[in-house]
């Protein structure tokens, strides 16, 4: 039924860790804006291999959600497991996990006062202390991945936003992590450019990588998803497999907002 | 012959006679500010510090320094410090000029610092970096950029300052102006050619900040 297969790696040597138990599981997650609750008691897993997209109208609290697996927005209370392990929110945690989170933002938000190939060099040399020339191979690899090995030496501020997106994602990529999340990569784009990034983006979920998504472009959540979640005003209202999400939603308010952002069928 | 009571020709003559002390200005305007940056980073990064005393404590430097004059400061440093420690002219003066340009590049740098856009930490932290290496290797470089016109600023007022040094017996440029007009009794003319090293002095100033400005370009576009 599903389009891609679960990768089967055997999971060796890894400590009494359910081979079965989702790679991120939220539960009951609850953030608050000052009076206003934008995630509500959420929960959401994501299992290895799984590509999840996250649907739903602005304001719908999607950012925030994705946002809160990696801390760079503190939830009130709910819990966050990485392969199991409750991630809490002290630095020298966060720092560790944050390595295994590939985050790839809306506005790029690349490095503008190094290179293309510096700003995917950085974390690995930084972080993980990796040697420069290696770092550097493994980063021209990865821009070789992304389609712009030859926009290595130029400077983030010479890049199309399609261009930029996709060296964010090496970027990402670089520290290899275990998830890669998507804040809307696409929404920030001229529409001509969002092609490119989304490519990018299905040959990761082809290469069996995890992802965590939260778009506005359907017909990646249609194509790449293995899993929709459709949010609204701060809950998950459902979740299903593409096909059924688009199809056959259960909800009034899911068929409501599809009927928005979907060219009408011709069925 | 002259129309004007006074005797210009002095100018170019005794010209000259005011190197040592015009290097005199620059050691001590250089080593201030260089001073200034230390005191202007720590107390940036103090102000920025969600650890309350630590934040308290810069913007209580700030508000003393800035709010009370240049002279004020020259003289406790070398007057007032007496009865703890004595301070030879020299030092006095780069302290001085130190702790009061620390406040106003506290605040430059702050403000630089400010104006980076909040997604560069957190692309940082995403690849989880501290938050000091973040700031070293991502947030500083940038901002630092941004305050260079500030800081070439904030320099050429630091290097006109330096004259009050004159009032503690430092042998810069306003003493020696003082001195010469004193011995030859051509005021005018001696504090002609003391404006003129001024002017030489800022004027090569802009002209290296300004090179230092269109270098730092080259990441930006066009």
């Amino acid at each position: 039924m599903t389009k891609k297969q679960e990768p089967k790696r055997p999971n060796k040597k890894k400590e009494a860790i359910d081979p079965h138990a989702p790679f991120l599981r939220i539960e009951k997650l609850n953030k608050f804006y000052g009076d206003l609750h934008v995630l509500k008691n959420i929960s959401l897993s994501v299992k290895k291999g799984e590509v999840v997209v996250i649907i739903g109208a602005s304001g719908s609290g999607k950012s925030t959600l994705l946002r809160c697996v990696n801390f760079l927005e503190k939830s009130k209370d709910g819990k966050i497991y990485i392969e199991g392990k409750r991630i809490r929110n002290q630095e020298k945690q966060l720092n560790k996990v944050r390595q295994d989170l590939g985050m790839v933002f809306q506005h790029f938000n690349l490095f503008p006062h190094m290179t293309v190939i510096q700003n995917v060099m950085e974390g690995m040399v930084q972080v993980k202390g990796m040697p420069k020339d290696d770092a550097r191979e493994k980063a021209l690899d990865l821009l070789e991945q992304v389609g712009l090995s030859d926009k290595a030496e130029v400077y983030p501020a010479m890049l199309s936003g399609g261009q930029k997106q996709r060296v964010a994602i090496a970027r990402a990529l670089a520290m290899d992590p275990k998830i890669m999340l998507f804040d809307e990569p696409t929404s920030a784009l001229d529409p001509e450019l969002v092609g490119e990034v989304l490519t990018v983006m299905t040959d990761l979920a082809k290469r069996g990588m995890t992802m965590l998504v939260v778009t506005h472009e359907m017909w990646f959540a249609k194509e790449v998803a293995d899993r929709v979640v459709f949010m609204d005003e701060g809950i998950i209202l459902e979740e299903a497999a593409p096909e059924k999400m688009f199809s056959a939603p259960e909800h009034d308010r899911t068929l409501e907002f599809l009927k928005q952002v979907l060219p009408p069928q011709e069925e | 012959m002259n129309i004007l009571p006074w005797d210009l020709s002095a100018i170019p003559s005794r010209f000259f006679l005011f190197g040592e002390a015009a290097w005199y200005t620059v050691q001590i305007t250089g080593l201030g500010v260089l001073l200034g940056l230390v005191i202007g980073l720590i107390v940036a990064l103090g102000r920025l510090s969600s650890y309350r005393p630590i934040s308290a404590a810069s913007r209580a430097y700030i508000f003393l320094i800035r709010g009370t004059p240049l002279l004020v400061q020259l003289f406790i440093v070398y007057y007032g410090l007496t009865s703890i420690v004595t301070i030879a002219p020299i030092p006095s003066a780069v302290i001085a000029l130190g702790v009061h340009n620390g406040a106003y590049i506290a605040e430059i740098f702050r403000g630089s610092i400010q104006s980076i856009h909040y997604g560069q930490m957190e692309a940082a932290r995403s690849l989880g970096m501290t938050k000091g290496r973040a700031m070293r290797r991502i947030i500083l470089p940038q901002a630092f950029k941004r305050a260079v016109p500030s800081l070439g600023n904030q320099l050429i007022i630091a290097l006109k300052d330096s004259s009050l040094a004159s009032t503690i017996a430092v042998p810069e440029l306003m003493l020696r102006g003082r001195q010469m007009g004193s011995s030859t009794f051509m005021y005018m003319e001696m504090f002609i050619i003391v404006g003129i090293w001024y002017l030489l002095m800022t004027s090569v100033l802009s002209y290296i900040i300004h090179r230092i400005e269109t270098r730092l370009k080259v990441s930006d576009r066009d």
